[in-house]
């Protein structure tokens, strides 16, 4: 359209501000860190250029690589856990239902509540004395099964899972529901003139039809969950001994108690990249896959 | 005879779906009461002594007793940390939107030559982990004295939400028909004159998703405060509930009645304006 060229001044007025702010409180920082993790510095001294000595230091860092593992665990939790169960329920409510309208708002309900909320609840929710599951598990009987779920190093992984779980089915399930709807009534149609019904036209029609939302969740899954950090910091921050560590709250913990920033800064650079290899490789092989 | 027997196949048939329904209903009514559960064992919890509480821990309060939430309002600095967060949360929406509705009016109608890599210099922005910036958002923000400031805070949610902002506004301009405007154009309404009384009444439906969208996320936002808000006068209420409690831990009722009323006026919202806020919150995710 040349309704508007005759001149550019207007348009790049309207672009600047957006540009302005982007630029200098999203991009620059990212590369800032870049930088950050290739020195030395306690934050206030003077800076000293070290190389890749942060990076060879984190590679040889047992919390480093533990803390990488309980990432992974997130993921598994995520890509395992919130995905089918999101899956079920979305081909459930995918039909006609009464009332399928009140379990899709009450399934979305957990992602609109605040991170730190949802971590302070289910925090009292697995409280040793007091905590819903404790006092479940005694009312019904079951009083030698209870745990000290957050401070039990064992436990506590598995806890901070459950809540992460708890959290965004409804995110996955409204994605999914969004395209299952999307699948245009004649296919279904067909598939039951061909005899396909039920599970198997669930397997093997409406499941490749929803195949690349499938891969869009897988991936988000992978992204969210290598971020995941207000979940942890408030719940155990990281505890108990670094039981729950994940990347991102070693590297606070290391940046902003340690006071080591580019220590912590090339922790950060590592999300950053194991995040882009994570997608990238999930994409390749869930592209390649066939249902 | 024949009849018969199909009658009767019906009724099994019938039989079986009412079994089959009645499955799904109970599978769904779990669902639903472990995704609500936690928030009403709370909220109930949050009327009863702690004494009560430990008595009976499920049932309803025997009365509504109010003393948490006075002891949560007056300990916690609750009204300090609702105004901040109502104050942060508004401004960084209001400036974010109204930056991404120019931007977006830029990209959606005006092609110029690098508009397109502009475009996805916004978008790209998406794949950011925000852990990555916190250390040198930190030091840039103590060169530039923007530490604990209203400013220091609102900036980093403009920029962090701009991408999502720009992704869905520049889609739906790109949608709706240039008529309208062309004639105004002709008419000689100036670029800004177009934007306000013409691409913004239009984008209606967009701008309340972004705005619920923008909304809920510096409401909820946790990272960038914990790490450039240290004054107590000046945190959000995610930042101030964690600190709090950290404080009361032996304080149950108090803490949930803390934790209640912080997520009322999200679930108001939520209820009210459920088509925005998960079509906002699900484009956030997906990003296209």
């Amino acid at each position: 359209m040349h309704l508007y060229t005759r001149s550019k001044g207007p348009f790049l007025a309207a672009l600047a501000p957006a540009v302005i702010v982007y630029t200098l409180f999203a991009i620059i920082p990212i590369f800032v860190s870049f930088y950050y993790s290739l020195v030395e510095w306690n934050g206030f001294t003077d800076m000293k250029f070290v190389g890749l000595a942060n990076f060879a230091e984190a590679f040889g860092d047992k919390i480093f690589w533990h803390s990488f593992v309980n990432n992974l665990y997130v993921v598994a939790a995520s890509v395992f856990g919130q995905v089918p169960i999101a899956l079920f329920f979305a081909l459930l409510l995918n039909r006609k239902l009464k009332g399928s309208k009140f379990f899709r708002t009450v399934g979305f309900l957990p992602v609109v509540i605040s991170t730190v909320v949802v971590s302070l609840v289910w925090g009292m929710i697995f409280n040793v004395r007091r905590g819903l599951i404790n006092q479940l598990l005694s009312a019904v009987g079951l009083e030698e099964l209870r745990q000290n779920w957050l401070g039990d190093p064992k436990l506590a992984m598995i806890a901070v899972c459950i809540t992460i779980i708890w959290q965004f089915i409804g995110l996955y399930l409204i994605i999914f529901l969004a395209a299952l709807q999307n699948i245009p009534g004649e296919i279904d149609d067909a598939a039951r003139i061909d005899g396909a019904t039920g599970l198997k036209q669930t397997i093997h029609i409406t499941l490749p039809m929803i195949r690349d939302t499938l891969v869009v969740a897988v991936i988000l899954c992978i992204s969210g969950s290598l971020r995941t950090f207000d979940l942890i910091y408030v719940m155990t921050s990281g505890g108990p001994g670094h039981a729950t560590e994940v990347l991102a709250t070693y590297m606070f913990d290391k940046t902003f108690s340690s006071t080591r920033y580019g220590y912590g800064s090339a922790i950060s650079v590592c999300i950053f990249f194991f995040s882009l290899a994570l997608i990238g490789l999930s994409n390749l092989l869930l592209r390649r896959r066939a249902f | 005879m024949a009849a018969q027997s199909a009658d009767a196949r019906n009724r099994a048939a019938r039989k079986r779906k009412l079994a089959w329904r009645t499955f799904v209903y109970l599978v769904l009514i779990l669902y639903a009461a472990i995704n609500v559960y936690p928030i009403i064992w709370m909220a109930l919890n949050s009327f009863k002594t702690n004494a009560e509480f430990s008595r009976n821990p499920f049932g309803l309060p025997k009365t509504f007793h109010l003393d948490n939430y006075r002891i949560a309002w007056e300990t916690a600095r609750l009204e300090v940390y609702f105004f901040n967060s109502l104050f942060v949360a508004v401004a960084a929406v209001i400036l974010t939107v109204l930056f991404g509705a120019l931007a977006a009016f830029v990209f959606a109608r005006f092609p110029f030559k690098w508009g397109n890599g502009v475009y996805w210099y916004f978008v790209l922005g998406m794949l950011i982990p925000i852990h990555a910036t916190l250390v040198p958002m930190f030091i840039q923000e103590r060169e530039l004295g923007l530490l604990n400031t209203y400013a220091g805070i609102i900036l980093p949610y403009i920029a962090f939400n701009l991408p999502v902002t720009v992704f869905i506004l520049t889609s739906f301009m790109k949608s709706f028909s240039k008529d309208i405007e062309e004639s105004a154009v002709m008419d000689g309404c100036g670029v800004f004159r177009v934007f306000w009384k013409i691409i913004l009444p239009m984008s209606g439906p967009a701008l309340a998703t972004v705005v619920i969208l923008n909304f809920i996320n510096n409401w909820n936002e946790f990272s960038f405060a914990l790490v450039l808000i240290n004054e107590e006068s000046l945190k959000t209420l995610p930042l101030g509930l964690a600190n709090f409690s950290g404080q009361f831990t032996t304080n149950y009722g108090a803490q949930m009645a803390g934790l209640t009323l912080a997520i009322l006026p999200v679930i108001i919202i939520y209820l009210f304006l459920e088509k925005y806020v998960v079509k906002g919150m699900t484009a956030g995710a997906v990003k296209g």
